[in-house]
């Protein structure tokens, strides 16, 4: 039986899962983002983290990765502590890792062939083209992008973008792939398309996926486990049908895209305002 | 009000902190990629981008600035009875002081702005992010590169103003007003030496490298959104310029103190 603030089920140790999370606490400034949250990430799972905008999702998943360092707490891959390594000793460390930022982040200076040959470039030795040339072959090919090889970024769609992203996310070949709200600014055709991605890359490469999100179709299709944040903190943690059986009403207002009463009293209260205050006299003759 | 002051020295201290830290790391990473081949390539891209491309403007400048020192100075100089010594006058303040300096400016604001607003787009776009969660050191794919750029190039672009800032006075002097060409550069041959010519090309290395530094720092730690990335394009041209006084300031005491002490007999001439 769950708590009205439920905690992740299960106390994190560092002997436990892929990656850890034990009492991470993130503040700017004076403002708490991630307070107290331990996580546990399974390997070869699917889990998605879901929570209102500006909840900590992006912060939360940037710590897995330490592009973010917390200001409390630890993290841990492999049983080994992360979050307080070098610069120089974590580069060794974020080889295992792919990461799909949400607007894609391709560097606008190269194409898309050079995009997902450079991490290709920076941790191989390049001594055959060929070779270079059909691994990029093949990463694009997996995205369905095959062929645009000497597109730019902007002449690509949001949505190939997003791919071309990804394709170079997953150049390493990496254990665990990390998605930062793919189907956000996509149509829900595009959102699908990526949606089935992330599905194929589970299947066929057999990585351990976290996809920070607030799309819940997307969160039914494609998790194992979904987490709720809110205010920083875990309120969910569990399937998809103990998601959508949770008591909590916090999670039963953002699965169903449902206002609080808070904020329609707020909206209610606002005074109606009269046409004449803001048309000019010549636009309402 | 103390609690006012007490946190804005608190975030002066920090933002100082921070960018020590970043000279050190752009200087490391700069020593670890002069000597990684792989490098070159970043390298070579940035050279075309900063000195090639650049080379124009830097020209323009060095000639007006010429041009317009003759002009300005031949009257003081005839109430004299000096206006031969015109090419001694331009020779010495071109090479040793405004080149230098105006060709600096001119880079700080095409090139620096250039560099803050590339690296500061980057930035909130999290390409930089993208940089670091692919394992590579951004500073050393990023910033190396633009700063050896600079480092090299200045220097060579600053002999491109000397000379057009030379042959801008000899323009004006000897076209415009009359002096006699042979004086004009026997003057200047006589008046600028190695030492004055070196000096001036050695502070192009220090300029550029500030330049450089600065501005990258200033793309790297802009805030969000085309407001944060213009605002830190505009601090980095003025924390550059300001630099750039600065080190002509201390590199002119010390030069001066270097050349007095190999050199005393000469220096009392």
């Amino acid at each position: 039986m769950e708590t009205g603030s439920e905690k992740n089920g299960r106390q994190a140790t560092e002997s436990d899962g892929l990656l850890v999370l034990k009492n991470v606490t993130k503040k700017f400034g004076d403002n708490v983002v991630l307070d107290n949250v331990s996580l546990t990430i399974d390997k070869g799972r699917t889990t998605v983290v879901i929570g209102p905008s500006g909840c900590g999702k992006t912060v939360l998943i940037k710590h897995l990765i330490v592009l973010l360092r917390p200001s409390e707490g630890e993290v841990y891959f492999k049983n080994r502590r992360i979050d307080n390594l070098s610069e120089r000793d974590l580069n060794k460390v974020r080889i295992h890792f792919g990461f799909l930022f949400q607007g894609g982040a391709l560097f606008d200076s190269l194409s898309v062939a050079e995009n997902v040959m450079f991490p290709i470039r920076q941790h191989c030795k390049l001594t055959e083209r060929d070779w270079v040339d059909d691994v990029i072959k093949t990463k694009l090919a997996m995205v369905g992008l095959d062929g645009f090889q000497q597109f730019y970024p902007a002449n690509l769609s949001g949505g190939q973008r997003k791919r071309v992203a990804l394709a170079r996310a997953i150049a390493l070949d990496p254990e665990v792939i990390l998605y930062d709200e793919p189907t956000t600014g996509l149509d829900p055709i595009r959102s699908d398309i990526i949606n089935e991605l992330i599905l194929k890359l589970q299947r066929e490469l057999g990585v351990t996926t976290i996809v920070v999100t607030h799309d819940m179709t997307s969160a039914y299709k494609i998790a194992d486990r979904i987490i709720m944040l809110h205010n920083g903190r875990v309120i969910a943690d569990g399937d998809a049908d103990h998601i959508r059986n949770h008591p909590h009403p916090t999670v039963q207002q953002f699965i169903h895209g449902q206002v609080g009463e808070d904020d329609l009293a707020v909206l209610r209260a606002s005074t109606a305002v009269s046409k004449a205050q803001f048309l000019p006299r010549d636009f309402e003759q | 009000m103390i609690e006012v002051l007490g946190a804005k020295t608190v975030r002066g201290v920090s933002n100082a902190g921070r960018f020590g830290r970043f000279v050190w790391q752009s200087i490391v990473a700069c020593a670890r990629s002069s000597v990684l081949s792989r490098t070159y390539p970043l390298i070579w891209t940035q050279m075309h981008l900063i000195g090639v491309r650049r080379v124009p403007v830097v020209m323009i400048t060095g000639a007006f600035v010429g041009m317009t020192l003759a002009i300005q100075a031949y009257d003081q100089l005839v109430i004299m009875g000096l206006e031969e010594r015109m090419g001694q006058l331009i020779g010495l303040s071109v090479v040793s002081e405004l080149g230098p300096v105006l060709a600096a400016v001119m880079l700080a604001g095409r090139v620096g702005g250039a560099l803050t607003a590339e690296l500061g787009t980057m930035n909130v776009t999290e390409q930089i992010d993208a940089v670091r969660s692919m394992g590579t050191d951004p500073i050393r794919h990023l910033v190396a590169p633009r700063v050896l750029a600079c480092l090299l190039l200045t220097p060579a672009l600053i002999i491109y103003a000397d000379l057009l800032g030379v042959l801008g006075g000899f323009f004006v002097s000897v076209t415009l007003k009359g002096i006699n060409s042979q004086a004009y550069w026997s003057f200047s041959a006589s008046a600028v030496e190695l030492w004055d010519v070196s000096v001036g090309i050695a502070k192009g290395f220090f300029f550029g490298v500030a330049i450089a530094i600065i501005s990258c720092y200033k793309g790297f730690h802009c805030k969000e959104g085309a407001q944060g990335v213009g605002r830190a394009c505009t601090e980095a041209f003025v924390s550059s310029f300001i630099a750039i006084l600065a080190l002509n300031l201390a590199l002119a005491i010390i030069s001066k103190a270097v050349y007095n002490t190999f050199w005393p007999v000469r220096s009392l001439l």
